[in-house]
This record gives C-alpha cells, sequence and structure tokens, in this order.
C-alpha cells in the first residue's frame, strides 16, 4: 500500500462516524421503544401458537387493502423524510421543509386510513375483550398508533424550523433526530404489517 | 462522506430502495390477498419484512455509514423478534 | 450554601430522621409480632403498628422532598425562595398534622378515629398507605399547594434548568395523584383500580423523575461533570420511566376483576420497567468515573452510587421477579411483595433523600463543603450497616416468600396459609435479627451528626491518577 493510499484509507476511516445521524439520546430512546414492541410481537406469536384456529379466523377478517394502503403511506413518508434530510446537508432549509411536510401528509393518511379501520371495528362492536386475537391486534396496532402522532409531531416541528431556515449543513442535528425517530414508526409497521394481517 | 446520498446519477440509489421496499410491500399483500399459508410462505414473507427493515436500518436511517455496534443496532433489533416469530410459526405447524 | 432561604430545608431534613427513627421502632415492633403474637398485647395491635409504620414511612419521605426541594431550587434558579416564611409555616402545619394523626392511631380505635374525624362524609380512610383521616388528608393537600406554589414561583421567576424542572413535574405530579385518594368508590374492584393510581403512579412514575432529578443535581455538585452531559441523561431516563411505568400499573390489574387485557399490557411494559433503574445505574457511575474533581463530601458520593445501585436491585430486579402474570398468579401478596416492596422504597426513596440530607446537611450547619473526617467515617459505616441489613431483610423475605408460595399455592398438596407461616417462622426471626442490625446503623447514622463537629473539614484526597 502506498503511503497516500493509507492516508486516504485513514482519512476515509476517520470520516466514518461511530455514532448514527441524530442525537443519541434519541437512539436510546428509539432502542427502548424497539423493544416494547419486539415483547409485544414475540407475545403475539407465541400466544398464536395456543389459539391458532381462532387467530387465522379473525385475521382473515381483517382488511388487507387498508393494511397496504397504509404501509405505502408510511414507507414514502419515510422515503420523503429521508430527501429532507438530504436536503437539509446540502443547506438547502426550503426543500427540506417541503419533503418534510410531505412526510407529515402521507402519516395523516396513515392516520385517516387506520381510523376509519377502527370506526369499522368499532361499530361491529369489537373491543379489546372481545377475543385474544383482538386484543393482539388493537392493543399492537393502537400503540403503533400513537407512535406515528408523535411522529408526526415531531416532523411538524422539524418542517416549521427548516422552514425558518433554522438548520444548516454544519448544524442539523434536529433534523436527523427527527427523521430517526420516524423511521423507527416506519421499521415497527413492516412487522406488524406481515404479523398480524398476513403470516398464519 | 455519505455514500447513502450521491446526488449525481440517473436515479439515487435511495430512490431504486424505496422502489424496492414498495415491490416486496405489494408481493406481501398479494400472499396475502391469495389466502396462502403454510411454513414456507409464512416465513417467505417474514423474510421479506426483515429484508425491508434492514433497507430502512441501512439506506433510510443511515446505518450503513456508521462504524462499531451502532451499524448493526436496527439488524440484530430485526433478527430477535424476527427469530423468535419465526420459531413460533416453525412450532405451530408442527404441533 | 449560597441563599439564605435555602436554610428552610433543615428542619425538613431533621423531621425526616426523625420520624425515621420511628418508622424503624415500629417496623421492630410488627416484625416481633409476626413470631410472638401478643408481643405489647393489647396496648399496640398489629394492624395498628403497621399503620404507623408504612404511614411514618410515606410522611418522612415527603419531609425529604420537601427539603431537598427547599434546598436544590434557589440554587438551581439561582434566587432566594418566594416565601421561606411559608415554608417554615407549612412546616408547623405538616409536623403538627402528622404528629395527631399518628397519636389518633395509637390512641384511639381506628373505627373511633374514623368517627371522630368525620370520615362519613367524605370517607377515604382504610386503605394500606392512605389510612389517614379524611382531614389529614385535606391538610396534606394544603401542605402541598403552599409548598408547589413556593417552590415553583421560585423556579419560573428564576433560571431554569431541566433539574428544576423535571423535579417540579415530579412534585406536581405527586400532589395531583394524590387527589385520587379522595375518590373511593363503593366497587372494589374500582377502589383497588384507582388506588394503584397513587401508589404505582408514584412510586413508579412521578416519585422516580423526583429521584433522577434530585441524584442529578447531587452529580453535578460532586462529580463537576458538564450539566449538558447530565441533563441529556435525565430526559432519556424520564422518557423510558413514562412510557414504561404508566401502561406499567397493569401488573396490579392481573386479579382485581379488571378486563383479562391487563395481563398483557401489564406484563410487557412493566417488564420494562427496570431499564430506566438500569439507567441510573449507569448514569451514576458513568458521572463518578468521569468526574471533573474530587469532592471532599466522600459520604455523599457513596449515598448517591449506593442509591443507583440499590434502587436497581430493589425495584429492577425484585420488581421483575414478580411482574409478569403467570408468575405473579402464584406470589401475589406473598412475602415476596413484601421483600420487593422493603428493598424498593429503601434502595430508591429512602437512600436518595439520606443522599440529599449527605450532601446538603454539611452546608446548611455552616460547613464550607463537607463534614469532618470522623463524621464522615461514622456516616459511611451507617451506610453500610443499614444497607447491608436491608439486604438480609430482603433475603429472608424472599426465602420466605418462595417457601410460603410453594407450600401454599404450588404444591401439589397445599398447605393452608397460618401452617405455612409456622413453617417459616426462623426466616421471620432472622429478618427482626437483621432489622436490629438496621436500627444500629440508624443511630450510627443519627450519631454521626453528632460526632467531629468541631474537628476541621475534611478536604478531597488528592489520588496520583486523578487529573
Ligand atoms: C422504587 C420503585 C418501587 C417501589 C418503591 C415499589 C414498592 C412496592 C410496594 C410497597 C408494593 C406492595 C404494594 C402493596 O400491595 O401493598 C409493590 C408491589 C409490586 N411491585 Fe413494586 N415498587 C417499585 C418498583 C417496581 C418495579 C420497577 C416493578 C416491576 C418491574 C415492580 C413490581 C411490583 C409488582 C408486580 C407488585 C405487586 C406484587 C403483588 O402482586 O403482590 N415494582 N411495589
Ligand atoms: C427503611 C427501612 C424500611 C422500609 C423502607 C420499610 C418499608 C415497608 C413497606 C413499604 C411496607 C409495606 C409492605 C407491603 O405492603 O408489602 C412495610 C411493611 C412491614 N415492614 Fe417495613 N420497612 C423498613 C424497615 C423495616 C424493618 C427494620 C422491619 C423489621 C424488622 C420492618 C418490618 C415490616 C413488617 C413486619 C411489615 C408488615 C408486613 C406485612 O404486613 O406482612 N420494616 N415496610
Ligand atoms: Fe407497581
Amino acid at each position: 500500500m502506498t503511503a497516500e493510499a493509507a492516508i486516504q484509507q485513514q482519512r476515509r476511516g476517520l470520516a466514518v462516524p461511530r455514532f448514527p445521524p441524530g442525537d443519541l439520546a434519541i437512539w436510546i430512546f428509539i432502542l427502548a421503544e424497539l423493544l416494547v414492541f419486539a415483547l409485544f410481537f414475540a407475545a403475539y406469536a407465541f400466544t398464536r401458537m395456543q389459539h391458532i384456529a381462532l387467530f387465522d379466523r379473525y385475521q382473515a377478517m381483517l382488511n388487507r387493502d387498508a393494511a397496504l394502503i397504509n404501509t405505502l403511506a408510511l414507507l414514502t413518508a419515510s422515503y420523503f423524510v429521508m430527501r429532507g434530510v438530504v436536503a437539509a446537508r446540502e443547506g438547502q432549509g426550503r426543500l427540506c421543509a417541503r419533503w418534510t411536510w410531505a412526510a407529515v401528509g402521507m402519516g395523516a393518511l396513515f392516520l385517516v386510513v387506520k381510523s376509519s379501520e377502527y370506526a369499522h371495528h368499532l361499530h361491529a362492536g369489537i373491543n379489546l375483550s372481545t377475543n385474544t386475537f383482538y386484543m393482539f391486534y388493537l392493543s399492537l396496532t393502537f400503540f403503533h398508533f400513537l407512535h406515528v402522532i408523535l411522529g408526526m409531531v415531531i416532523l411538524v416541528a422539524v418542517a416549521l424550523k427548516a422552514g425558518r431556515g433554522g438548520y444548516t449543513p454544519e448544524e442539523h442535528t434536529g433534523v436527523e433526530t427527527g427523521a430517526s425517530y420516524w423511521h423507527m414508526v416506519d421499521l415497527v409497521w413492516l412487522v406488524l404489517f406481515p404479523l398480524v394481517y398476513v403470516m398464519k | 462522506m455519505n455514500t447513502s446520498f450521491p446526488t449525481r446519477g440517473l436515479i439515487r440509489p435511495c430512490t431504486l430502495v424505496y422502489a424496492l421496499l414498495i415491490g416486496l410491500t405489494c408481493v406481501t399483500w398479494m400472499i396475502g390477498r391469495s389466502g396462502v399459508g403454510g411454513p414456507g410462505v409464512s416465513l417467505l414473507v417474514l423474510g421479506f419484512a426483515l429484508l425491508k427493515g434492514h433497507l430502512i436500518g441501512d439506506w433510510f436511517m443511515g446505518l450503513r455509514d456508521v462504524r462499531g455496534i451502532w451499524r448493526w443496532v436496527v439488524a440484530i433489533w430485526l433478527l430477535v423478534p424476527g427469530g423468535l416469530i419465526a420459531l413460533a410459526f416453525l412450532l405451530s405447524f408442527r404441533g | 450554601m449560597q441563599y439564605k432561604s435555602q436554610a428552610v430545608a433543615k428542619p425538613y431534613f431533621i423531621a425526616a430522621i426523625g420520624l425515621f427513627v420511628g418508622q424503624i421502632l415500629f417496623g421492630l415492633i410488627i416484625g416481633m409480632q409476626y413470631v410472638v403474637g401478643d408481643f405489647l398485647f393489647p396496648e399496640i395491635p398489629f394492624n395498628v403498628a403497621r399503620m404507623v409504620h408504612t404511614n411514618l414511612l410515606i410522611v418522612w419521605l415527603l419531609f425529604g422532598f420537601m427539603g431537598a426541594a427547599y434546598y436544590l431550587v434557589p440554587e438551581e434558579s439561582e434566587r432566594e425562595l418566594v416565601s421561606p416564611g411559608l415554608a417554615i409555616l407549612m412546616f408547623w402545619v405538616f409536623l403538627i398534622a402528622g404528629a395527631l394523626t399518628v397519636l389518633g392511631y395509637l390512641l384511639v380505635p381506628y373505627s373511633g378515629l374514623a368517627e371522630m374525624t368525620g370520615n362519613s362524609v367524605l370517607p377515604t380512610m382504610g386503605r394500606e398507605f392512605l389510612e389517614q383521616p379524611t382531614i389529614t388528608k385535606a391538610g396534606i393537600v394544603v401542605v402541598a399547594l403552599a409548598f408547589l406554589y413556593n417552590v415553583g414561583l421560585t423556579i419560573l421567576k428564576g433560571r431554569k434548568t431541566v433539574v428544576s424542572l423535571v423535579l417540579l413535574i415530579g412534585l406536581a405530579g405527586l400532589a395531583v395523584l394524590f387527589l385520587f385518594s379522595f375518590y373511593n368508590p363503593d366497587n372494589l374492584a374500582k377502589d383497588k383500580f384507582y388506588w394503584w393510581w397513587v401508589v404505582h403512579l408514584w412510586v413508579e412514575g412521578v416519585w422516580e423523575l423526583i429521584l433522577g432529578s434530585i441524584l442529578a443535581f447531587v452529580l453535578i455538585k460532586t462529580t463537576g461533570v458538564d450539566r449538558e452531559v447530565i441533563e441529556k441523561w435525565l430526559y432519556v431516563i424520564i422518557a423510558m420511566t413514562l412510557i414504561t411505568g404508566i401502561i406499567g400499573t397493569g401488573h396490579h390489574y392481573y386479579w382485581i376483576g379488571t378486563p383479562d387485557y391487563w395481563q398483557w399490557w401489564g406484563s410487557i411494559f412493566s417488564a420494562l420497567e427496570p431499564i430506566p433503574f438500569f439507567m441510573m445505574t449507569v448514569f451514576a457511575f458513568n458521572m463518578v468515573n468521569r468526574r471533573r474533581r474530587n469532592h471532599p463530601n466522600k459520604a455523599a458520593v457513596l449515598w448517591a452510587l449506593g442509591t443507583a445501585v440499590m434502587a436497581f436491585l430493589g425495584a429492577g430486579v425484585w420488581g421483575f421477579l414478580h411482574t409478569l402474570a403467570p408468575v405473579n398468579y402464584y406470589t401475589h401478596g406473598s412475602q415476596i411483595t413484601a421483600a420487593h416492596g422493603h428493598m424498593a422504597f429503601y434502595g430508591a426513596y429512602v437512600m436518595i433523600v439520606l443522599t440529599m440530607i449527605s450532601y446538603a446537611m454539611p452546608m446548611l450547619r455552616g460547613r464550607s463543603a463537607a463534614n469532618s473526617e470522623a463524621s464522615q467515617v461514622l456516616e459511611m459505616w451507617s451506610f453500610w450497616l443499614m444497607t447491608v441489613s436491608m439486604v438480609f431483610i430482603t433475603l429472608f423475605l424472599t426465602g420466605a416468600g418462595i417457601l410460603q408460595t410453594y407450600l401454599q399455592r404450588y404444591s401439589s398438596d397445599p398447605l393452608p396459609f397460618m401452617v405455612v407461616q409456622e413453617k417459616i417462622s426462623l426466616f421471620y426471626w432472622m429478618r427482626e435479627v437483621a432489622g436490629l442490625m438496621f436500627l444500629i446503623g440508624l443511630v450510627v447514622y443519627v450519631a454521626s451528626f453528632f460526632v467531629g463537629s468541631r474537628q476541621p473539614e475534611a478536604t478531597a484526597v488528592v489520588e496520583g491518577s486523578a487529573a
């Protein structure tokens, strides 16, 4: 290896960050949240073992089309958020704000679709005590639903600040922090969707 | 510095990743609609989900640029509940 | 001491320690009655002495929290308290109301006390920890409001720091949740349901905020680590506490007539409640290792680290032990619960109050930073005596609890309650012995305030390796 290459490699090594983008505190928080969901998922899977017929029967009654729309909405929101981060890095605050607002819109779409599903269940008289499947389905999705709302609140704060030109290419930790949280919300749904709506 | 976000080129790699995510989602949905089940199908669907999660972690959360343990947090998180879910489903097919 | 009005903390701390002694004496009495049934019969019945033991605990911890707040808030806010006079007035109101209540417990039959105090107008008595007559409860609310006004206004008028805001939220939450003690529905399931909103949401919710902020304050002062670093930790700990602790209330809703889903919610969320306690341990040790200076008050640092460890053991580990519904099915209300209750209360709240007293009292008594070497040595002895005794009390009760659960609830031919109690009485004897050791530790603790007062202040030892 030439000396020059070695230096270059070393430089690249130094450029590789040791911590994920955003404030480290949000990552600790994300880990904790992921842990809660992990427990919930495992509890679902193992409880299902005892009630396979029941789970399959009621799973079939869920609205998979709504779940598809919601998955696409969250994925798209995540994509928008990511583009917002790129824009912030490049110093384009207004563009960052626009991408982030678009993501908030996708989040809102999710909330509308999910609420319509809940309205449907409510109408059918289904609640947490109906049966074990619905207990899990409602708890898991509603807990996630609350996270979507929290994620949107954070994104709105980011979008407002970005629109005011509050971020610079040097200092835009806030954008990355909000983005990381939002991606977590998406990540959780990516497992929740097949587990609750599809796998049998 | 940030390999995830090159700005030149026709289509950004992250946009391709996004397209892949959408594609995998649609396949999952079609499997659900077709009503097929069983160990192979379920694990395939689960595998898609874990792959998607990994893509989100790597490309959207930007972990592929990170060194050390944080590089793998999302991957590890996916494997733990993923493994438990797989185990529960496999056991339920056997029993 | 930087602000004159911080001095109001002193009577609060002294009262706290006095009541602490009373609490332990009554603990020993009921511990004795566990094995010698007619001990002190008929003067002090078990139920009365138990009530005095637990109520004194709560009251002295409240004195401790208030004293801590009165000391901490002026320093954080960088201004004098809004009204030191009000603080002193409330001290006497609270102390006299508390003393009258305890005398009422001891001198009047409980039902008579209820009648005397007009319980029938708004019945709130007769529930564990909330046995106080309704008028005492009203008095507590008045004291709490005056206290919050005093502390809150000081914070709002002065410098606002994360530490003081978290403390204020914790204290306000404490007062608000206490209001549920006035709600006493006839339906027993509902009664229990809301009772836990006071008890659980206190110790596994708002009190944890108080704990976190006092610990952060003492660590900032004794280690010199950047406030920013400590505040970030505090944020994460608080967030975790609330995420897990609020729905974690469900671990008390398994068998009281509440819907089934609580078994899942309670198990999953409360299983994660140890995390914030664990983070506190890591936090405390991390800060002490990164310290910029060696503080001359070594005893205070010891108490702070001790709190972090013992809170994790008592609340985190011993709590987790019986928090999952399938386990709790067998252990519910057994000696395992008592083991956990003792170590958690001691490790988290007794120790944090003693940490604050240890840090603040030297200044309140005119020292510049720390007590004399002799006094600190004695205080550290008392730390070890009390803490080790509490570990033993916990272990003996855990042993008793495991046997009890097995013999009475799990084995293929379960034995009746009293038969089992007979079989495990050896553990109760050993608990009493450990309790005596605890009392000795407490006496040493009190003595540490009177020893070495005239000797010069301890100075920070310069370690060879310290930067
Ligand atoms: C410093 C914090 C804590 C304190 C002071 C504390 C104190 C107590 C006390 C005094 C009781 C008995 C209540 C009664 O029935 O009279 C209790 C019960 C209980 N605690 Fe804690 N606790 C704390 C934290 C925790 C944590 C973190 C967990 C779970 C991980 C936990 C799990 C439980 C459970 C499951 C019960 C019910 C036991 C039963 O069914 O009999 N506690 N706690
Ligand atoms: C700082 C130290 C102490 C703290 C924080 C403390 C705390 C408590 C608490 C929270 C309870 C209610 C437990 C529950 O509801 O499960 C309790 C009950 C009790 N404590 Fe303590 N205590 C302490 C010291 C002692 C000592 C030294 C003894 C005696 C050796 C003792 C003996 C008892 C007994 C016998 C009960 C009644 C248990 C029952 O009803 O079955 N305590 N204590
Ligand atoms: Fe609890």
